[in-house]
């Protein structure tokens, strides 16, 4: 051991805070859709009366509009990376529409089950789970859109700039996966459920 | 060796580090969301309340932090630390053969323990039935004892009819003793590699000691009819005398080298004849289904 | 005095003055969101329900100490053993690591706070309010009468006694909301731990040069995001049950209590890793400094603590063998069971490597550190134990599972805790503690453990259940209970010692300096008790034990460390 290794300071490169926090809180909110998921799917077909998964409808337009924010938010992540602050937020409006637009078709979803088909969360094992798991998710996505609208406000304002490109980042994130466990809630409600 | 750092006096005494700002709404925040909870169980306006700390918790927060992160100043104060160790002479563990004490070369066959098992139990039967002679007046004391214990037939019985000689019981106590002797023996040889440096001190003992020590506390448990006719103090004798005689016997044994003897590459299960040497008994060099 | 009688209007008041500055001290601590102080309010908030905790269990014991009595109601039996065990692990255990984590990451990895302090400070306070939340229990709903509505329905809460009918005042209802509150308090301190020693570290601390007890804090807190959640999961399907009128307990509509005991032990099984890994982590920073010997197999303890994260996620069913689960199911979590002790054999292994040929000091932290070790394999082995299938149902809810899990979280996680008091207790006060009372503490509560839990493995075998209220004399049970009682007093006198001890030697104990023990780790680089900024220069390491580089310049460690 004649060589002493000489510590080289200027590659000390440590990953993001707010990169592996969001991803931590990504893994343990994994984790509570898992549990809200098996229950759905443990209790597929065990009501004992009241309606079954038969009543749903496929969402098509809500889902295309909530996965297509993703890429909406994508866009408006890469103009702000390059400082064009303005096209930053036409394109986070337009994920914040999307998202809306998503909430929207759940509620009249949810109004036209509970007005028509009597289907409640005390109904039976079907309303229980449905709209346990399907109303965690909805929760998701509001808290999402209220971060979302806050950027916006910043945004309208004008104090946002391009040095919390990083932090838009990693809200995105957030978005990326709120729409990601949409792909699994669907998948789980609307197709292997039905 | 001793070192003294005092890196924060040979800055000057006006630096200032940015430390995040302390802040009251996190526990507004905090204390918000439980009452919120804390609603549920008591009456809705603690709802209400804790809604209002929640929203106002959530504000402050984020005037916070945004646009840019709130800090405050702390002046360095110069305070000496010693980083020194009174412990100067730094040791490190040789490694050395020895650190493979028990790294055995030479040990006895296996078959050398059964030998000594089988000549133990013989010796035993002497300080066993000197025992049933001196204590009982009765040879077939302890033959009793081993052969109506071990298959537990006899439920209260008397001294006088334990010393009373029965053709079963001692067929049954000549197969117990021989067994027990031969397993043990096998035992005993089997553990040999492992300590194969003082046979007689180990199972001469050592082993009797503990056996007899194991068997005084279980007995009880196993079979407490026998353990109350067990006379301990002969029992360990005869153990001894049994233990004894089969460490001598193995010491008398011819020693076999173990593989550790051999080539790394033999161990292996690799023939390689051009890299070991042929055994000193293997005469010329021929080949292994020769042999 | 005259002052006080007649006070002046704006006159400089001496009484107000102190009155004022201790106000103001106060509110120092309500607001800081430096970690050193949040890390103290965790852990003294830790030791505080440690106490309640403790004396709840010492009723538990009166009552139980001989047969027929009737020192406490049955009904407030029911809340005393349920409390007892939901304090334990969620206001004591819980955060006590996560406080002592918090006092030592930043410390250990050369930063100055942690990666959130905001967060760091919500996290505290949220589980502290939830922590009240849940003692508010006792004197809210019907009021102190009877105790009020405190959880009564085990910590575990099987389903459907926790379902409505069978409940139906709020005593679920504060069991549920307040582990909710905490939970979400226990993810933020765990998503704050993980950034930390992710992005925060100083230069040169490169992961395989973290101290083994920010890897454990690490390894504990990714296990906390994927164990508390579930439970958190669970809780608010219970809430929904219980508020909406849903079904997922439900029995009478299909629901299954059977899916609440898997939800439940998903959480519940890794939740004793989380607590057991810093514990392991506590005695991977001890025993090397008085062993004078860098830890044996520093990446073995990595992976180790990694690979039993791992598999103690696939364990959980081994307490629902009685519940009558397939051959297949039961056969499957025998063995991942049993996967659990070769990690965990390593560790052992490693330790008494780490100790052999070393200068052995038995200061008292060293001592409850080698007791652990000890403890800990005894607690092992009656788990491989209680992990076979058959065996459990002989033993299932009996007293050799509470012994078992006793010497899991008495005699290694709480031996390991007072380890670390006693270890750090000088870097956090400059202080150090008595050493004498330290012994005293120690042996007491050694003799006092023994003779409480091994008791209880007999009594556990003589068919004695878990949870009953009383017993009748001629069961065979009661010297036995005496003694496991008269071993409960014996701890509580040298917790009590203990206590004393933190107190009296935070008024006058020995000065401690910046490194008492002699120690490796960053944390002793700086004054005790550390000043706001931590390091006034960033530090910067080339190996494990950057003090012993600067201690002994000519043998530095990074000459050998690969």
């Amino acid at each position: 051991m004649s060589t002493i290794p000489i510590f080289a300071d200027e590659h000390w490169r440590l990953p993001s805070r707010g990169r592996v926090g969001m991803f931590s809180l990504i893994i343990g909110e994994s984790a509570i859709f898992t549990i809200f998921v098996v229950a759905y799917v443990y209790y597929i077909g065990r009501s004992t009366f009241g309606p079954t998964p038969q009543v749903l409808d496929v969402p098509l337009f809500n889902t295309i509009c909530l996965l297509s924010s993703s890429l909406t938010i994508m866009v408006a992540e890469r103009a702000i990376a390059r400082g064009r602050i303005r096209v930053f937020g036409a394109w986070w409006g337009l994920t914040m529409l999307l998202g809306i637009i998503f909430l929207a078709g759940t509620a009249r979803e949810w109004t036209r089950l509970i007005v028509h088909r009597g289907l409640t969360v005390r109904t039976n094992l079907f309303g229980t789970t449905f709209y346990s798991l399907v109303g965690l998710h909805a929760t998701h996505v509001v808290v999402g859109l209220i971060m979302l609208s806050l950027v916006m406000l910043f945004t309208l304002l004008g104090r946002v700039e391009q040095c919390h490109a990083e932090r838009i980042e990693v809200l995105s994130l957030y978005w990326h996966f709120v729409d990601a466990v949409w792909v699994v809630v669907f998948t789980v409600v609307y197709i292997v459920g039905r | 060796m001793a070192e003294t750092i005092d890196r924060e006096t040979e800055h000057a005494q006006d630096r200032r580090i940015q430390l995040p700002a302390p802040t009251a709404w996190p526990i507004v925040l905090a204390f918000g969301c439980t009452l919120a909870a804390a609603g549920l169980v008591t009456s809705a306006g603690f709802s209400i309340l804790g809604g209002v700390l929640m929203f106002a918790g959530c504000v402050g927060w984020i005037r916070q932090v945004l646009p840019h992160e709130q800090h405050e100043a702390v002046p360095v104060t110069a305070r000496a630390v010693t980083i020194a160790s009174r412990r100067a002479l730094v040791e490190r563990i040789r490694l050395g053969p020895e650190h493979r004490a028990h790294f055995p070369v030479e040990t006895y066959p296996v078959t050398s323990g059964i030998k000594g098992g089988i000549a133990g139990g013989f010796a035993m039967i002497v300080p066993a039935l000197t025992y049933g002679l001196i204590k009982q007046h009765s040879i077939w004391y302890p033959v009793n004892l081993l052969g109506g214990a071990g298959v537990a037939v006899w439920t209260n019985s008397t001294p006088a009819q334990i010393a009373t000689f029965h053709w079963t019981w001692l067929l049954i106590a000549i197969l117990i003793h021989s067994v027990t002797c031969v397993l043990i023996g096998l035992l005993y040889g089997a553990m040999l590699p492992m300590l194969p440096r003082h046979p007689v001190v180990l199972g001469g003992i050592l082993a009797p000691v503990l056996w007899t020590g194991i068997l005084h506390s279980f007995m009880g448990v196993i079979n407490p009819i026998l353990a109350d006719h067990i006379d301990w103090g002969w029992f360990l004798v005869s153990q001894v005398v049994y233990g004894v005689t089969a460490g001598i016997v193995v010491s008398r044994q011819e020693r076999i080298p173990t593989s550790q003897s051999l080539p790394f590459i033999e161990r292996l299960g690799i023939e390689a004849p051009g890299l070991m040497d042929s055994r000193p008994d293997a005469g010329p060099p021929r080949n292994k289904e020769e042999r | 005095m005259a002052d006080r009688t007649l006070p002046i209007p704006g006159s400089l008041d001496a009484t107000r003055l102190r009155d004022a500055a201790l106000l103001e001290w106060l509110h120092s601590w309500v607001v800081t969101v430096d970690h050193k102080k949040l890390g103290i309010l965790y852990v003294l908030y830790a030791v505080f329900f440690l106490l309640v905790a403790g004396t709840e269990a010492m009723c538990i014991r009166i009552q139980l100490v001989v047969p027929n009595n009737h020192f406490l109601s049955p009904e407030l039996f029911n809340e005393f053993f349920t409390m007892h065990g939901t304090t334990m692990v969620f206001l004591v255990g819980m955060t006590i690591i996560f406080g002592i984590g918090n006092y030592l990451v930043p410390l250990m990895i050369g930063a100055r706070d942690m990666a959130f302090p905001r967060l760091n400070a919500f996290s505290f306070w949220l589980s502290a309010s939830g922590g009240l939340f849940l003692y508010f229990s006792f004197i809210g709903g019907f009021g102190l009468y009877g105790m009020g509505s405190a959880p009564d329905i085990t910590w575990w809460a099987y389903a459907p006694l926790t379902e409505k009918p069978f409940t139906p005042g709020h005593n679920t209802d504060y069991w549920a909301l307040s582990l909710i509150v905490m939970g979400f308090g226990t993810l933020g301190a765990a998503i704050n731990t993980i950034a930390t020693a992710f992005s925060m570290r100083c230069k040169g601390m490169t992961l395989m040069r973290m101290p083994l007890f920010v890897w454990l804090m690490v390894v504990t807190s990714g296990l906390t995001l994927i164990t508390i959640t579930p439970l958190t999961a669970a809780q608010i399907m219970l809430v929904i049950d219980r508020y909406l009128g849903a079904h997922f307990f439900d029995a009478q509509a299909g629901g299954a209590p059977i899916v609440w005991m898997h939800f439940f032990w998903i959480f519940g099984h890794p939740e004793v890793y989380v607590l057991i890994l810093p514990a392991f982590g506590i005695a991977s920073e001890v025993i090397p400094v008085f062993s004078r010997k860098a830890i044996f197999g520093y990446p073995a303890m990595v992976a180790a603590s990694v690979g039993i994260a791992f598999v103690s996620t696939t364990v959980w069913a081994h307490h629902m063998f009685t519940v009558g689960m397939t051959s297949v199911g039961n056969t499957f979590f025998v063995l991942s069971t049993m996967m659990v002790g070769i990690p965990t054999g390593i560790k052992i292994f490693n330790w008494i490597a780490t100790m052999w040929g070393g200068k052995i000091r038995f200061a008292t932290p060293m001592l409850f550190c080698t007791a652990f070790l000890f403890q800990f394999l005894c607690a092992g082995l009656t788990g491989i134990m209680l992990g076979v299938a058959p065996w459990n149902w002989q033993l299932h809810n009996s007293y050799f599972v509470i012994a078992h899990f006793h010497y899991t979280l008495t005699g290694s996680f709480l031996f390991c805790i007072f380890a670390a008091f006693y270890y750090w207790y000088p870097k956090v006060t400059g202080r150090m503690l008595s050493e004498k009372l330290g012994k005293w503490h120690f042996w007491l509560f050694f003799i006092g453990f023994h003779l409480t839990f091994d008791t209880m493995h007999f009594v556990g075998m003589l068919g004695m259940p878990r949870s009953i209220y009383t017993y009748e004399a001629d069961r065979g049970w009661s010297t036995l209970n005496f003694w496991i009682s008269m071993g409960g007093l014996i701890q509580a006198i040298a917790v009590l010692i203990f206590a004393w001890n933190l107190i009296r030697s935070y008024l006058d104990g020995k000065e401690a300096g910046n490194d008492p023990w002699d120690a490796w780790t960053l944390e002793w680089s700086v004054p005790s008790p550390p000043p706001a900024y931590n390091f006034a220069d960033d530090p910067v390491v080339r190996s494990r034990r950057p003090l012993w580089d600067l201690k002994h310049p000519d043998d530095p460690d990074w000459k050998y460390e690969q």
